[in-house]
């Protein structure tokens, strides 16, 4: 009897390691078809939606290299459209935000929360290192809607803060089982409560071609990102820095 | 009332399951759309701008001086543009065709039209090595309201249309240099080196600008040199070191930026080295351009000492867009209290008007506070009140007498390319006081921009 017990419970102990083993895997696997690990280009239009209607619509091409170092995503997130705006760029580079303005050609040092605020605060939950910054463990399986409304079999995740890198408190997180898509994303505030939802829409492809971004405190905002001309570019360590942005040619 | 609140409840009741069922209803029908092909990345501004503003003058100045235009008009077309002329080589141009016309001034005459030529440079890169040759904004500086190692920005700024610190770091004169530099992962180095191509000149009025020169008199009168090295250290602090050379001076500077918790970014910007305090500069400086034939009425300090500035900050995020930003401006060399007391009794008499209003003009055009202490208050607040609206407001304020100018300004972008923006300033502060004793009390802009 008291065998059983122990073998029992040593199998629980293994089987729960398994688990949570398996849900930082299954966030990494969602992460790389986020984000692929190899240096990438992309053309990320953002449109601001309220109560329906397009009020708002920026164009950015996006420079994301993952530094191995940090194992988080560094950003140059340019400036295309509106004209009033082409050529400002933004750096997110782990603890160093820079905004660069060519009309005065020069860098300002921006806070978290003023990335969080502006224009590109999408790029926050699109290009956040889940695996990095948080600890997974599955809630279990189910079955949810995706943006084109089809049901898909998914991991239920709970995601919770694992150092100061992670912008949210805690994520809840559904990546399909098959293809390791992910498809639906919670994020909360350290108080609890709900700030956003955020849908991908791959619709066959290797990378997202969009996301949803829902505000759940102001219930008339969607804002949608679609990417376009993803590809992969060498992109060197030396543009993550601020003396490097009024260098940056656009081609 | 009682029914009314069963109603609600009821209502909440039904509403309770749909609200948690509502995520993927709230998409909107047009987000299924693809979005309009993006035009091709480019980093080129083109935009008109035409602009009214209307000055109000001060009555029963301490200092006389005579009034400010009681209104200008100006359109202009304003552009930065880049080329790509090989693999490694490009050509950059900015600058600023203004079409202007001001109470007092003869229209058409030869004030009317104006070309601000800001930068012409070529960019050569190579690996990690950049160098630019040309007329180039070389800037430097974390501060906000006060840039004390801005090096360059000396008698860059010809005709501003807004007091906005912000606004006279964009539109200002480069200086004819040749710059390297060479970066690497999380660190720069930087050496420019600016020839004397001009003499010396005094600063000029708006009723004697210039048309189609290029104001090399304004930024290379001397020749000068900087070298500067940043680097970001882990932990997110930023350091920048800079020294400075040019005729009657070494300047060292140190730029620091840090990184508090969510909301806030903290900077110190400071520059240090032996010079004249600032009345001593003009009056030499006014003796050498020939403006200035004899000395003032009281004793001036002409000794070279070591003297400091510092700009020390930080700026705020709040969660709903608003940003706040604190600066306290320490200028060394600025006016002390007898200083102002000397300023404000000779001043008073006819013969010497002219002589205190070159000492404060030169302090303009160097872009420098006359202010020893001072304080720069600013907020902005983007999407405020409803969406596509901008307003921002910032005061600067002497610390010796609490005068200061307030500016509040609001644009709103009526479609990605049309914006309107009006601003409002006011120069506030007794009589005898840093501000107080300016001769235009408050102005009133309005502006359409158009972007191509």
């Amino acid at each position: 009897m008291f065998r059983t017990a122990i073998t029992v419970l040593a199998l629980a102990m293994c089987a729960t390691a398994v688990q949570a083993q398996t849900a930082q895997e299954i966030v990494a696997a969602a992460d790389k078809v986020r984000n692929p690990d190899k240096p990438f280009r992309v053309t990320a239009t953002v449109t601001e939606y309220r109560s329906g209607t397009a009020v708002d619509r920026n164009v950015f091409d996006v420079f994301s290299k993952l530094d191995p170092q940090t194992n988080q995503f560094r950003d140059i997130m340019l400036y295309v459209s509106p004209p009033r705006d082409a050529g400002k760029m933004l750096l997110l580079n782990a603890d160093n935000l820079w905004f660069y303005d060519p009309a005065s050609r020069q860098s300002v040092r921006i806070s978290p929360q003023e990335k969080l605020t502006g224009e590109a605060s999408a790029g926050d939950v699109l290009t956040e290192n889940l695996a990095a910054n948080y600890a997974a463990a599955i809630l279990g399986s189910e079955s949810v809607e995706d943006a084109s409304h089809r049901t898909r079999p998914c991991w239920h995740l709970d995601l919770k803060a694992a150092g100061d890198a992670a912008t949210y408190n805690r994520v809840e997180y559904w990546v399909a089982k098959e293809g390791d898509e992910p498809v639906k994303a919670k994020f909360y505030a350290d108080s609890g409560g709900l700030l956003k939802v955020l849908y991908y829409r791959l619709d066959g492809a290797s990378t997202p071609s969009q996301a949803i971004i829902i505000d759940a405190v102001n219930r008339t905002l969607v804002t949608t990102v679609d990417f376009a001309a993803p590809h992969f570019q060498d992109i060197p360590d030396e543009w993550f820095q601020r003396d490097y942005l009024p260098h940056l040619k656009i081609e | 009332m009682r029914r009314t609140a069963i109603l609600l409840l009821c209502y909440g009741a039904l509403a309770g399951p749909a609200w948690a069922q509502s995520d993927l209803d709230r998409i909107p029908q047009a987000a299924s759309a693809a979005p309009p092909e993006p035009a091709p990345a480019s980093d080129r501004v083109v935009y008109l701008q035409s602009d009214l503003t209307l000055n109000s003058a001060r009555e029963g100045l301490p200092v006389p001086l005579s009034p400010p235009p009681q209104w200008e008009a100006r359109l202009f077309a304003d552009a930065r543009l880049s080329w790509q002329i090989g693999g490694d080589l490009s050509v950059s141009y900015s600058g600023r065709l203004n079409l202007r016309a001001q109470d007092g001034l003869a229209f058409p005459g030869r004030e009317t039209v104006r070309h601000d030529f800001r930068e012409a440079y070529l960019s050569w890169q190579h690996g990690d090595w950049f160098v630019q040759v040309g007329r180039i904004n070389l800037k430097s500086g974390v501060g906000l309201g006060f840039n004390p190692t801005d090096y360059f920005k000396t008698r860059a700024v010809v005709d501003p249309d807004s007091a906005d610190p912000t606004v006279l770091r964009e539109d200002r004169l480069g200086t004819v240099m040749a710059a390297a530099q060479a970066l690497w992962r999380g660190g720069s180095v930087t050496l420019a080196v600016a020839p004397k191509l001009a003499g010396e000149t005094p600063p000029y009025l708006n009723t004697n600008l210039p048309g189609f020169d290029p104001g090399f008199d304004r930024t290379n009168a001397r020749w000068r040199m900087l070298a500067k090295a940043s680097v970001d250290l882990p932990g997110g602090l930023s350091p920048e070191f800079l020294l400075y050379r040019e005729r009657g001076g070494t300047q060292f500077g140190l730029n620091l930026t840090e990184g508090i918790g969510q909301a806030v970014v903290a900077y110190v910007e400071w520059s240090g080295g032996r010079s004249q305090g600032l009345i001593a500069r003009a009056l030499e400086d006014g003796a050498e351009t020939g403006i200035l034939t004899s000395p003032p009425p009281f004793r001036v300090d002409t000794a070279k000492a070591f003297r400091n500035d510092l700009a020390a900050g930080f700026s705020y995020a709040t969660d709903i867009g608003v940003d706040l930003e604190f600066e306290f401006d320490y200028h060394q060399a600025g006016f002390s209290g007898a200083d102002w007391r000397d300023w404000f009794d000779a001043g008073s008499r006819p013969p010497w008007s002219g002589e205190m209003w070159f000492i404060r003009g030169y302090a303009a055009d160097e872009q420098e506070p006359v202010a020893r202490n001072s304080v720069f208050l600013r907020a902005d607040w983007r999407n405020a009140l409803v969406h596509d609206l901008s307003l921002t407001g910032f005061v600067d304020a002497d610390l010796r007498d609490g005068s200061g100018l307030a500016q509040f300004a609001a644009n709103y972008d009526l479609s990605p390319r049309w914006t309107v923006g009006a601003l409002a300033d006011a120069y506030c502060g007794r009589a005898r006081s840093d501000f107080g004793s300016l001769p235009k009390s408050a102005s009133v802009l309005a502006k359409v921009s158009r972007y191509f």
